[in-house]
């Protein structure tokens, strides 16, 4: 088994804990960034969009279990997301969408897709104003989870290089 | 035909293992009530909040201070309040006495610490430091000295799960204090609601809401929150009333778990009923 894998799944402890500790304490009117996400996206680029998309499935299925959420809710949204950030993966396109800021283009594009299915799935209201709940939904947490990327990956890797 | 599904595979492989996941997601979508994927949850989150426990004590120390501030004032006035239900108290005995009726039973809680919150718009759930090893049950009420918090959901040996009042699955059966009207309360995503009451029902902004003793959840009265808000629902028929929760369920940390669960007789009996008619 390759080290990726390995690697993937080390990774989620960290993200997750953090996710489910720290996370709550930075947020505005209970929107929150998705780390989770974030770490699937990037996963995505680098390794592929079956890589993607594979980890954004098992990520999503654990985070659903240990956090009490609708089992499979999470796993399809963040399946899709970990795909739809898999068509900017690539030999010439990984350093070009890894460590500039179009990575936070990509992870607000994969953080749309992710809280519109989540959502989908969570409140089947259909007394909301659609265009409401969108925004409420899926574009405020997509936006803030943009700009965590930011900190989280671009910010760090450009001081290294600096 | 092994070529033929080489090729499809070569050329359609991302597609194909999307199309895989995406159908095991709705599948276990469908599956939530399964003993076994409750079994398995348990197990799953049982494990991952011993270790989420040490990790959020470590970043709450530095809380406790402005929080034993808080805690202080609070508790001068829960003397005051204390000293005023005493006498009260003491009225309600010796009336209840005077009427023959049988005094209530005090209700058993126990304290708890949130260890992990699951935030999101529409399911917030929170991860509780006790389990069934202290008789902690699906159903039993968790609050806050604010109010109600939430409903327990999926408990192991020594976690257990909440549903808070931000989580668009709980829906409960609340009542206007002063005006005994009941009504469905929901998280919508946005506002905490009681959906479709009458017009003609005489809701205030201000009216204090408590759990309905018609609940076949929470038996008790609990307060919940104030009325906000007073909407026409698209139809022009129904009213949708907003509610402020009493406790702001995404900074609370301190909590108690209500140890009662809705009576089985009770629902039996009542089910009986029902059936016979």
């Amino acid at each position: 088994m390759k080290l990726k894998y390995f690697i993937a799944l080390f990774v989620f402890i960290p993200v997750v804990l953090i996710q489910l500790t720290l996370i709550p304490l930075i947020s505005i009117q209970g929107v929150v960034p998705n780390l989770l996400l974030i770490t699937v996206v990037y996963f995505s680029i680098s390794n592929g969009q079956i890589f993607g998309t594979l980890t954004g499935a098992l990520y999503g299925l654990l985070f659903d279990l240990i956090s009490g959420n609708l089992v499979g809710s999470n796993m399809l949204s963040n399946t899709v997301a970990g795909f739809v950030a898999g068509y900017f993966s690539g030999e010439t396109r990984r350093d070009k969408y890894l460590y500039t800021y179009s990575f936070t283009l990509v992870v607000l594009m994969s953080a749309l897709v992710n809280a519109m299915i989540f959502s989908f799935f969570s409140v089947m209201d259909f007394n909301t104003n659609f265009f409401q709940a969108l925004f409420n939904h899926a574009l405020l947490p997509a936006i803030y989870t943009a700009i965590v990327s930011i900190l989280v990956v671009v910010v760090p890797y450009k001081r290294a290089f600096n | 035909m092994f070529k033929l599904l080489s090729n499809v595979w070569n050329q359609f492989r991302e597609y194909l293992v999307l199309i895989t996941l995406v159908i095991i997601s709705l599948s276990l979508l469908t599956q939530n009530n399964n003993p076994q994927i409750q079994k398995v949850r348990a197990v799953a989150f049982g494990s991952f909040a011993t270790v989420t426990s040490l990790f959020y004590d470590l970043f709450n120390i530095t809380q406790l201070k402005n929080e034993n501030k808080v805690l202080r004032k609070l508790n001068a006035e829960m003397m005051i309040h204390l000293s005023m239900l005493r006498e009260y108290g003491i009225l309600n005995r010796e009336l209840k006495g005077m009427l023959g009726f049988k005094d209530t039973t005090s209700l058993p809680i126990i304290p708890g610490n949130i260890v992990s919150k699951s935030l999101s718009i529409t399911q917030n759930t929170i991860t509780i430091n006790v389990g069934t090893n202290e008789g902690i049950k699906p159903g039993m009420p968790v609050i806050s000295y604010r109010g109600l918090v939430g409903i327990i959901q999926t408990c192991s040996e020594n976690f257990s799960i909440a549903r808070t009042l931000k989580n668009v699955d709980l829906k409960l059966t609340v009542k206007n204090e002063t005006k005994r009207l009941n009504g469905i309360m929901k998280w919508n995503g946005e506002k905490l609601v009681i959906v479709d009451v009458p017009r003609t029902y005489d809701f205030d902004v201000g009216d204090r809401i408590v759990t309905s003793e018609i609940s076949s959840i929470i038996p008790v009265p609990i307060p919940v929150g104030i009325v906000s808000n007073i909407e026409e629902d698209k139809t022009g028929l129904l009213n949708l009333i907003q509610i402020t929760a009493f406790e702001e369920v995404l900074s609370v940390e301190n909590i108690f778990i209500l140890m009662i669960v809705e009576n089985d007789e009770k629902n039996n009996l009542e089910l009986n009923f029902y059936n016979r008619q």
